[in-house]
């Protein structure tokens, strides 16, 4: 009966690509709004519901900055998304203890950690530039958990690194 | 690698071929063969035990140390 249920693995590599394609559009997508915010300034702050004018030089400024902090985080977002279709690939193919698998972890939890210091330099700037009048709401948080989440990656990492030397060694033992 | 099988030499010895060391001792052929050109990592007592069993024979028979330059020159 369930031999006809399609496997949660492949299920999952295809969805990550869908997710790599989404990241693609966002960023596409901020690059736009960073582009038009040069170009048509008012317009675009108007819409965000900042009126571009001198007393929000600060927060216009911060926001573009925000955006490029958006556009900078695409790459880092398909860093981890790629090693993870990768490391999806070779568990569908049956061999996930290779060094390369260990290595991609790392990336990740690297590109992980990356994200939460973008993170908190978007909160940082958000602080930085909101006013009682016109405030920044981003809806930002800081959460211990995520940074926290980033070290098992790296035990991860070695756990791999290691299987991998177990299963080599096993390999040529006979 | 500085340890030397002789699996070689004890099965001419004993007249016998890999393939029926393999029948005997329930090692498939790949392995052995593995093990006869010295590509092996690590033997384990279980196969020994068999192989020594099989061709009457010590561990000794079976490998031996070779130093390198290296290894030949300290004391």
């Amino acid at each position: 009966m369930s031999s006809t249920s399609p496997d949660p693995v492949t299920l999952s590599r295809k969805a990550l690509k869908v997710v790599i394609a989404l990241n693609l559009v966002m960023g596409g997508l901020i690059l736009g709004l960073l582009i038009a915010s040069l170009i048509a300034s008012s317009a675009v702050f108007k819409a965000l519901g900042v009126a571009a004018d001198h007393d929000n030089a600060a927060l216009i400024t911060g926001m573009r900055v925000i955006m490029v902090i958006g556009i900078a985080s695409v790459p880092v977002v398909h860093l981890i998304l790629s090693r993870l279709v990768e490391i999806f690939r070779t568990v569908t193919t049956g061999d996930p203890f290779v060094t390369e698998n260990a290595t991609r972890l790392r990336t990740i939890a690297w590109a992980l950690l990356g994200l939460e210091v973008l993170h908190l330099a978007v909160g940082a700037i958000s602080a930085g530039v909101s006013t009682a009048a016109q405030p920044l709401d981003l809806d930002w948080n800081l959460s211990l958990t995520r940074w926290l989440a980033v070290l098992p990656i790296f035990v991860l990492a070695r756990v791999f690194d290691h299987g991998t030397r177990m299963r080599q060694d096993l390999e040529g033992t006979v | 690698m500085p340890i030397q099988v002789l699996l070689d030499d004890v099965l001419h010895a004993r007249r016998m071929t890999l393939t029926e060391l393999s029948e005997r001792i329930g090692i498939t052929l790949a392995n052995l063969s593995v093990l006869k050109t010295g590509k092996a990592r690590a033997v384990r007592f279980s196969t020994l035990e068999a192989i020594c069993v099989a061709l009457d024979c010590q561990p000794g028979d079976l490998l031996a140390f070779e130093p390198t330059d290296t290894q030949g020159s300290t004391p």
